[in-house]
């Protein structure tokens, strides 16, 4: 073999930017869906134990904002408390901004309105400004539940959208695999906010409902490089369609991980820019939402929908025999992608010829199959 | 190849015609010195989401936008909208200063009633209570605002037109009762409330009469002498209803009660000596300032709402705190941006500043649309949920890049030249991108269907941006590449194409 480039032997990162790899997702499997499920089911415990965080949009409330940047938090909590607020929550966030946050929905819509307005020019006072620089939301108790309701109505209609969308294009098989992946993101988020006691508000919602759709397109991506190498790869009959997933996870894999840090790289700008030094609450629990939602979508398109479709497709009875088939030969390949293209090439796909020689036998790694199935 | 050369032509076409229209529509919006509206929560402002509090139907609550958005135009406020989402009436308010006191006229969410003045009562003392709804005691026969007790004298040569009215006493009774509170105004019980501006003066009030949908328009005027007045007209409808009333209480007082609180309780024809009608317009008069005839007029005319409006959440922003939101929407974008640029600068090379001229045309072409959009009030106005919006889909944008430059990585491998690579690799990442494209447009677009306020900026400014994705993926990615990569000649620098494309990419 003239195989000088590989012999170097690249690092890691230099192997997947090379298409190298060979990781065995497929067969691995169960440690994917074991670490899954523990932090699923450590989500559920905690849901049931301590529940949510809610914001006050859900619980119903009042909130003041104002910027008052040489103003203590024991100042505000005090103007608040002399302007008829019992029990303010007043929180800094950021390095200026003042909230004070307390219920009012007990009193009649008048004594509402007073107590807000008091509080108003109790902050404008402390923070030195003008009552008009004073921020308020108030919000009744049944808010929350209805975006709730709304929020649901857009999941349902999206997951059966989806299943349509990717059952028509695709196959059904991969439009349950995909929907098993998204359901994950779901829960595991669901179980982090719960978990950590971050607090839930429409904003976490949407970025949720946001989520799964970026995590679908994910996943949409793979399935793509599948389906296209169920035709090629597979018709060879030397890889069975475990195998064809694990290769098209490695020709996806550079993808998944470029796409994956670039469309987190802003969001955690978003989270520590807007939010921690800035103070934007609404920036916050975007951020905050999109940023756990974003890594388990990452996660669950690379490690749970494609190995899932796995094994489901390994039921069908073609690709049971495909199994035993690929099983007697003896010529078997774990594919890397470099290897896999230059193979394209050499059934003919295309009628180049210029540099198939080294390309090819710079990157084919033959290697023995494992025996041993976990 | 001859069909070489002609694609390429059509190619640089291609090309140079994205970029000429992006650029140029972003130099003429800026020369036309649009900017994107910004949503309140950016410009400081006032939103308030209402939901009837009675089962309410589709025509009524059409009806509550349209008082609504004539009520919040009565105020001299641009750029407000009334929006119907679901059952929701969706009120926002961008720009104002003062959003507490504009909050308070739109608020006033009440059905304007006409009730009867039975008797006036004393101030509350500091140990009143409120009574249950309709538990009201009557008022003492002597301290009845009766038109026998009133005593209205006609009186041609006086400055009224009118001698009177008496001067009643305040019926004690009442004393330690508060006013009855807004959510227990019920139209057919006697209530007890307070006069607009005057501490301390409450009068006893009957069961209505009628309602603010007998009145079709009220303005306030100066009369002949001065004065000022309120003018109204009543609907075909309410014009024999209004009469019947207005007979009844003949040289007595009618109330005009909005939201718990008397506007007004002017005496029917005080310079009369006896009834006539109406005709279908009328004139209230009386010590009204310029201001207080406006509110009344104002309350008159758009306080009919069909049902009662409770405020679901309500949101009042400071110009300063939207500013702030502002600058941090904007530095967390530009920082993520720039971060990803650096990234895929120096993981693609020169494939990587195709990615920056993509982004640079994605945002000219995003700015000039979302600022045409303000400009017509067509789209959601701008606000930090639309912000996130574009914040995820630099994701998305950047991904089809991704994809397609994978794509290479694996032509490549396979031994072919950047040449064809550039070629084949677009038709397989073309497929990817739209299916991908779709699945993520298809969630904006369900989310703006469906969700309400914020949410809606959100999902709009993530779908424009998906299918900005896939027009900039055909007509500018495609194109750029593929004639790189057929000028691509210049070998193995730190730059070039194949440098972007891995060890196995071979340049012509």
């Amino acid at each position: 073999m003239s195989e000088q480039t590989i012999s170097s032997t690249p690092g890691r990162f230099g192997r997947l930017y090379q298409g190298l790899t060979s990781i065995d997702f497929v067969g691995r499997r169960k440690i994917w869906f074991t670490v899954s499920a523990l932090i699923i089911v450590a989500g559920a415990l905690s849901l049931g134990i301590r529940g949510f965080n809610l914001g006050i949009d859900f619980k119903g409330g009042s909130s003041w904002e104002v910027l008052a940047p040489h103003a203590t938090v024991q100042q505000m909590t005090n103007a608040a408390e002399s302007a008829g607020l019992s029990q303010p929550t007043v929180t800094k966030l950021g390095s200026s901004t003042f909230e004070v946050e307390g219920d009012l929905n007990a009193l009649s819509p008048s004594q509402q309105t007073n107590v807000t307005d008091n509080v108003v020019n109790a902050m404008a006072k402390v923070a030195k400004v003008n009552s008009n620089q004073v921020s308020t939301s108030s919000v009744g108790p049944t808010w929350g539940a209805g975006i709730t309701h709304r929020a649901l109505e857009a999941l349902i209609a999206f997951f059966i959208a989806v299943l349509i969308y990717i059952s028509a294009r695709f196959e059904p098989k991969m439009a349950l695999a995909a929907f098993a992946a998204m359901v994950h993101d779901l829960l595991v988020t669901v179980g982090v906010y719960s978990l950590f006691g971050f607090q839930v508000t429409p904003d976490t919602v949407i970025a949720i409902l946001t989520i799964l759709g970026y995590s679908l397109y994910d996943t949409v991506v793979v399935f793509d490089r599948v389906r296209d190498n169920s035709r090629g790869v597979l018709n060879n009959g030397n890889m069975t369609y475990s195998e064809m997933i694990n290769l098209s996870m490695n020709q996806t894999l550079a993808r998944s991980i470029n796409t994956s840090l670039v469309a987190i790289l802003p969001v955690l700008s978003v989270l520590l820019v807007g939010a921690y030094i800035l103070g934007a609450t609404t920036l916050q629990n975007y951020g905050l939402a999109l940023f756990v939602g974003l890594v388990s979508g990452a996660y669950s398109s690379i490690f749970i929908a494609s190995p899932l479709l796995a094994v489901l497709k390994e039921r069908e009875p073609r690709f049971k025999d495909l199994r035993l088939r690929v099983a007697s030969r003896t010529d078997r390949l774990v594919l890397t992608p470099a290897a896999a293209a230059a193979m394209t090439n050499e059934r003919g796909t295309t009628t180049r010829e210029a540099a198939t020689g080294t390309a090819r036998s710079n990157v084919i790694q033959a290697r023995a199959r494992k025996q041993k199935r976990r | 190849m001859a069909s070489s050369n002609s694609s390429r032509r059509s190619l640089v076409v291609s090309l140079v015609l994205t970029l000429a229209i992006s650029f140029g529509a972003l130099f003429a919006t800026l020369g036309a010195g649009w900017s994107p509206k910004l949503g309140l929560d950016l410009a400081g402002g006032l939103s308030v989401v209402y939901k009837p509090a009675t089962h309410a139907s589709l025509s009524d609550l059409q009806e509550v936008t349209s008082v609504l958005t004539n009520r919040v135009n009565g105020l001299g406020v641009s750029g407000a909208q009334v929006n119907l989402q679901g059952r929701d009436v969706v009120v926002s308010v961008p720009g104002v200063t003062n959003a507490r006191q504009v909050l308070k006229t739109i608020g006033q969410t009440a059905q304007l009633l006409f009730r009867p003045v039975v008797c006036y009562a004393t101030a509350p003392s500091s140990k009143a209570v409120e009574v249950a709804p309709g538990k009201l005691p009557a008022c003492g026969s002597s301290y009845y605002t009766s038109p026998a007790n009133l005593g209205i004298v006609v009186a041609p040569n006086t400055a009224n037109g009118y001698t009177g009215p008496n001067n009643i006493a305040d019926d004690p009774a009442f004393t330690n009762i508060k006013s009855t509170s807004p959510q227990n105004d019920f139209k057919n019980d006697y209530v007890l409330l307070p006069v607009l501006g005057q501490t301390g003066v409450r009068y006893v009030l009957g069961p209505a009469e009628l309602t603010g949908k007998a009145i079709k328009s009220a303005l306030a005027q100066e009369n002949q002498s001065g004065a000022w007045v309120v003018n109204y007209t009543l609907t075909s409808a309410g014009s024999p209803q209004w009469d019947k009333v207005a007979e009844a209480n003949f040289h007595g007082l009618l109330a005009i009660e909005l939201d718990g609180v008397i506007q007004s309780a002017p005496l029917i024809q005080p310079t009369q000596s006896s009834f006539t009608s109406f005709g279908g317009t009328g004139e209230i008069s009386g010590s009204f300032t310029e201001t207080s005839a406006k509110n009344l007029a104002l309350a008159m005319q758009f306080g009919s709402l069909p049902v009662r409006l409770v405020p679901l959440t309500t949101e009042t922003v400071s110009p300063t705190l939207g500013h702030s939101a502002l600058v941090a929407g904007l530095g967390a974008g530009l920082a993520g941006l720039a971060l990803v640029l650096l990234y895929v600068i120096l993981y693609y090379r020169a494939l990587g500043l195709v990615i920056l001229l993509g982004l640079g045309l994605t945002a000219a072409l995003l700015w000039a649309i979302i600022s045409s959009l303000g400009h017509t009030a067509l789209a959601p106005s701008f606000d930090l949920a639309g912000v996130t919006g574009l914040i995820v889909s630099i994701g998305i944008t950047v991904d089809s890049y991704i994809v397609y430059f994978e794509r290479l990585k694996d032509e490549s491998r396979a031994g072919r030249t950047v040449r064809t690579s550039v070629d084949r690799g677009f038709r397989s990442a073309w497929r990817t991108v739209l299916a991908a494209d779709f699945v993520s447009f298809l969630a904006a677009l369900l989310l703006y269907l469906i969700a309400v306020g914020d949410v809606r900026g959100f999902a709009f400014f993530l779908g424009l941006s998906t299918i900005l994705d896939v027009l900039v993926t055909w007509y500018f990615t495609r194109p750029i590449v593929i004639l790189l990569g057929r000028r691509s000649g210049a070998g193995n620098s730190a730059m070039s194409i194949a440098a972007g494309m891995g060890s196995g990419a071979t340049d012509e």
